[in-house]
């Protein structure tokens, strides 16, 4: 008698609960002490303190984040405002033939208005109805237009993070990638991004956060620099302020 | 004040002028040099090799010689680096782990003991000729013996120092590692030596003789007339000492 | 696609093989180099770098020493977060689990990105037992895959590979004949893999860090394969070592400055991903289902061990094989097992339980200490390879002739009258073999040595017979010593004895 899915589950749950104790008296036992159950002093968490003093003017930020991306292969441009993205993503989609572009469910993306700036494209908005399959219409985009929720200036890094109105898919499967960001949201350490999801705490987490520094990129044949390899090749920076 | 030198088997044996030499450098600052006969080999071929009981027999040799001493010298961070390894190798026998410490707290490799200790930089040598050096891995990594031979040559008149490439590698000696890994030690070796060809020195320096044997034995293999010597003997030399 | 390739079971016959082939050394050192330079260049730039090691370290340790607590604790929060976590004690219960999870998903294909646990397990071989076909997503895995070899580097798997060996295995697959271009190559793997990702059942990881404050798991890759893994399958699997956690974030940051920084040089890789959990209920991307599965295999054997418990801080970055001469010259296949390098030289054997079998492989290490100057974490690996060579005498498993030579050594060093003795007929021995002032025979003990290289011959005198002349020279015309000098070393042994080392010297 086949088993469901459900009870399968909740057969390997069981099991995985039973061997769980035994397993941390087993570290306990190794490490010849009782099971630790409180929590520990921890007095070397996170970066050393001369670290966390450290700061950019927010003009430093933009400049070194800009910096970073660029010497990775990445492409920047800074936008005075809204109305310099949409005209920017429009020039480049008709400069570079997109035809499919599918961006997140953001309200900065969709006053954009890309559908009148590009009337010979498709543009999908991520998981705007349940009967489409999101990966794939992603698979199939030229370009993927994404907002950057955070930014660390010191590393060129963005961060995104998923929800149902934002897709893991929009910024990797496109061929371009486009990631809006705002000026403000650019920080110049990454531990102040990621100390906010110590703030946030396990429940307010997303699935998925992702940090993007770059194209994706390999050196696996004879240390060569190959662009592109199964994210996307190309990846623009547009800061907005 | 005693300040006694641990020559080292190896050059002991092998290169009793390295030790001719640091005793005439240190002596031109009023150091006369003590030499307890006690002492045979620190013990490193013994301990590296998993010999470890051996090893003990070896080193008790060395913390009975210099028990009396305030300073122990060598030409060699090797043979010093082995002696901060004592309280390891003694670490459950309580009096000789107490007499390991004190030891180490008190050995210095001789360049060390030279820049740190005396204060020393210039010893009024004169050297003119091209000149590399290579850091051996105990000293410079495992002792931290990186800037004193620097400062001491680049007080040395007429010397013109030509930096190794990739100097920090390893020579390929090893101790038991070039007779038990031969061919990895050879390709080494032959690597380092490549390096020391590239500079075109006329002299090849270091502070440990066992590396510098092992170099040397290659160029000599390969017919290359580059000569390698202790910084002491270099100094000793240049000073008119020697 | 595995091909069982018969290997001598010796290091040392394996590292000749290695420095017969010249493409192999020379495409080994080239990249080593380049990496090491690029680490070196990533840690000056960043400055502070012994800070940051020391940092690194320390939460490592902390995190290992309290390992029951916060272990316990990230798979209470990942359970929490909806994932199904296993706890597998050995690598057979790992596959089995694995398989098990395949079998009920009637998978027929998994995409991978870069495990080593899953290596360790020779998964992908389980897997295709059962008839699912494994593919390996990494590019340089997936060469390896198809080549039926293993990684033969932690974080650049197919470094003994050319763009000419590399194009032949790509046109089989494509049916056609590819240029031995790198973009062209990737683009092929590009496309081909694209339809794997998008059609497979199962997407499987490894792990670099999990956080256990958030039941996080956290990725480090370059390419965005692992991020296709871990969003486009309906189920994903994470093969996690028991020892990959980290507290927290913020400890993600000291992670995240010291592992790619000593990996490539990187100041991040490209990709960093943090997953927690499957997709949400109204995600249109992600799992539907996550099963993470801790494994032991041999880790939690060096947990209360002095000697080896910091191995376990290990990141897995890979700077010590290429600061390592000894990788450079032979390659990592040379050691035989999954992980190579000095960080194999040990991990290897220890995960083995020590076995007499991996012990050869600790002598394959002139000591130099480079791996512990690279590693970020401060691994003593130089040490433990000691250790395991002690440990391998004392458990009676030591070369016969070498015992009776260290035997020799002891009675000798032990009393400074046999020593004398011993000089005494080396210089007697020597007679026969001395020409022209050194030594070049290549018979009896010194053979490997004198293959490379030619010995000096012993002087005259040692030094022990010169000394009582010399100090009599001296103590005639010695100086007087500067009163500064005196009373700097006067001041060194009072802060000694006070407990204070001065000069920094420990």
């Amino acid at each position: 008698m086949a088993e469901t899915d459900r009870e399968w589950l909740a057969k390997l749950e069981a099991q995985s609960r039973a061997k769980q104790e035994a397993f941390m008296n087993g570290i306990a036992q190794r490490l010849k002490r009782p099971r630790v159950t409180e929590a520990p002093a921890h007095p070397f968490r996170g970066a050393p303190d001369f670290w966390n003093a450290f700061e950019w003017t927010p003009e430093e930020r933009i400049e070194r984040f800009s910096d970073n991306w660029r010497s990775v292969g990445g492409h920047v441009a800074r936008l005075a405002g809204y109305e310099d993205v949409r005209s920017f993503i429009a020039a480049k989609a008709n400069e570079m033939g997109a035809r499919y572009i599918i961006r997140q469910n953001e309200r900065e993306l969709a006053d954009l208005k890309l559908e009148e700036a590009l009337p010979d494209a498709v543009v999908s908005v991520w998981n705007s109805d349940p009967d489409t399959n999101w990966k794939a219409r992603s698979a199939e985009a030229d370009f993927g237009i994404v907002m950057a929720d955070y930014a660390a200036a010191y590393t060129g890094t963005v961060a995104v993070l998923s929800s149902k109105d934002k897709g893991r898919s929009v910024s990797l499967l496109p061929t371009v990638l486009m990631i809006v960001i705002p000026a403000e949201r650019i920080r110049t350490r990454l531990g102040e991004v990621l100390i906010g999801f110590d703030r946030a705490g396990r429940e307010n987490l997303p699935a998925g956060i992702h940090f993007i520094s770059g194209p994706s990129r390999s050196s696996d044949i004879e240390n060569d620099l190959t662009i592109g390899v199964h994210g996307p090749g190309i990846v623009y920076a547009l800061i907005v302020g | 004040m005693k300040v006694s030198m641990f020559i080292t088997c190896l050059s002991d044996a092998l290169f009793p002028r390295v030790g001719e030499a640091m005793v005439r450098v240190l002596a031109k600052y009023g150091v006369r040099l003590d030499f307890p006969e006690i002492q045979t080999c620190c013990g490193q071929p013994a301990f590296n090799s998993g010999y470890w009981e051996e090893a003990r027999a070896s080193a008790r040799t060395i913390l009975d010689a210099f028990e009396e001493s305030d300073f122990v010298i060598a030409p060699s961070g090797s043979c010093i680096g082995m002696i901060h390894h004592y309280p390891k190798l003694f670490e459950n026998d309580p009096v000789q782990l107490e007499r390991s410490r004190r030891l180490q707290g008190k050995s210095y490799e001789f360049t060390q003991f030279l820049v740190q200790v005396l204060g020393v930089t210039d010893v009024g040598a004169e050297f003119p000729h091209k000149v590399t050096y290579h850091p051996s891995c105990h000293g410079s990594r495992l002792l931290g013996v990186k800037d004193e031979p620097m400062e001491l040559m680049k007080n040395v008149k007429g010397l013109e120092f030509v930096p190794l490439p990739f100097a920090e590698d390893c020579c390929g000696f090893g101790g038991t590692f070039a007779v038990k890994m031969a061919d990895i030690s050879g390709a080494m070796v032959a690597e380092k030596a490549d390096h020391v060809k590239e500079t075109e020195a006329e002299v090849l320096v270091g502070l440990d003789m066992a590396c510098l044997m092992n170099i040397a034995g290659h160029l000599r293999y390969r017919n290359e007339p580059v000569r390698v010597m202790h910084l002491a003997e270099l100094l000793a030399e240049g000073a008119n000492l020697l | 696609m595995s091909k069982t390739l018969t290997k001598p079971n010796t290091v040392k016959a394996r590292a000749e093989l290695a420095l017969n082939d010249e493409f192999l050394r020379k495409a080994v050192k080239f990249t080593t180099e380049r990496l090491r330079n690029g680490k070196k260049n990533a840690s000056a730039e960043h400055g502070n770098w012994d800070e940051w090691r020391e940092r690194g370290r320390q939460i490592r340790l902390h995190t290992i020493a309290h390992l029951d607590y916060y272990l316990n604790m990230f798979v209470n929060n990942a359970r929490a977060n909806g994932v199904h976590v296993h706890f597998a004690e050995t690598g057979a219960e790992a596959v089995r689990i694995a398989l098990e999870i395949a079998k009920h998903k009637q998978a027929k294909t998994v995409v991978k990105s870069k495990s080593m646990v899953s290596e360790e397990l020779h998964l992908n071989h389980a897997l295709e037992e059962i008839g699912v076909e494994a593919i390996e997503t990494d590019l340089g895995e997936y060469i390896i895959q198809l080549a039926g070899e293993t990684p033969s580097h932690i974080v650049i798997p197919a470094i003994h590979k050319n763009r000419h060996q590399i194009a032949e295995l790509l046109s089989e697959v494509a049916g056609e004949k590819l240029a031995a271009d790198t973009t062209v190559l990737a683009g092929f793997v590009r496309k081909k893999l694209r339809e794997n990702f998008l059609e497979a059942d199962i997407g499987m990881t490894g792990c670099n860090f999990a956080i256990a404050e958030t039941g996080s798991m956290v990725l480090f890759e370059n390419e965005g394969n692992a991020r296709m893994v871990t969003t486009l399958p309906k189920t994903q699997i994470t093969l996690m070592g028991m020892e990959r956690i980290i507290p927290s974030f913020q400890d993600l940051e000291v992670m995240a400055t010291l592992l790619p920084r000593s990996a490539t040089g990187q100041k991040l890789t490209m990709y960093m991903s943090c997953i927690t959990g499957p997709r949400r209920e109204a995600d249109a991307d992600g799992p539907d289902e996550m099963h993470i599965i801790i494994v032991d295999n041999g880790r939690s054997l060096q947990l209360g061990d002095p000697e080896f418990q910091e191995l376990l801080n290990c990141i897995r970055c890979g700077a010590c094989l290429n600061a390592c001469p000894v990788y450079r010259h032979i390659g990592g296949h040379a050691y035989g097992g999954t992980y190579s390098g000095p960080i194999g030289a040990v991990l290897t054997p220890a995960l083995n339980k020590n076995v007499a079998e991996w012990d050869d492989i600790a002598n394959a290490s002139s000591l130099c200490g480079a791996c512990y100057e690279a590693c970020p974490v401060k691994i003593p690996l130089h040490e433990m390879l000691i250790y395991l060579r002690r440990r391998k005498v004392e458990s009676g498993y030591g070369n016969k002739l070498e015992s009776a030579g260290m035997k020799g050594f002891a009675s000798i060093m032990r009393s400074a009258k046999r020593y004398r003795a011993a000089l005494g007929v080396g210089k007697l021995g020597q007679k026969l073999v001395v020409r022209g002032g050194s030594i070049r025979t290549k018979l009896g003990p010194l053979k490997g040595w004198n293959a490379y290289r030619v010995t000096p011959s012993l002087p005259k005198t040692s030094f022990r017979q010169r000394f009582a002349a010399l100090d009599e020279e001296i103590r005639q015309g010695l100086n007087e010593m500067s009163p500064e000098m005196r009373s700097r070393m006067e001041r060194i042994v009072k802060q000694r004895e006070q407990g204070k080392g001065g000069h920094g010297h420990g």
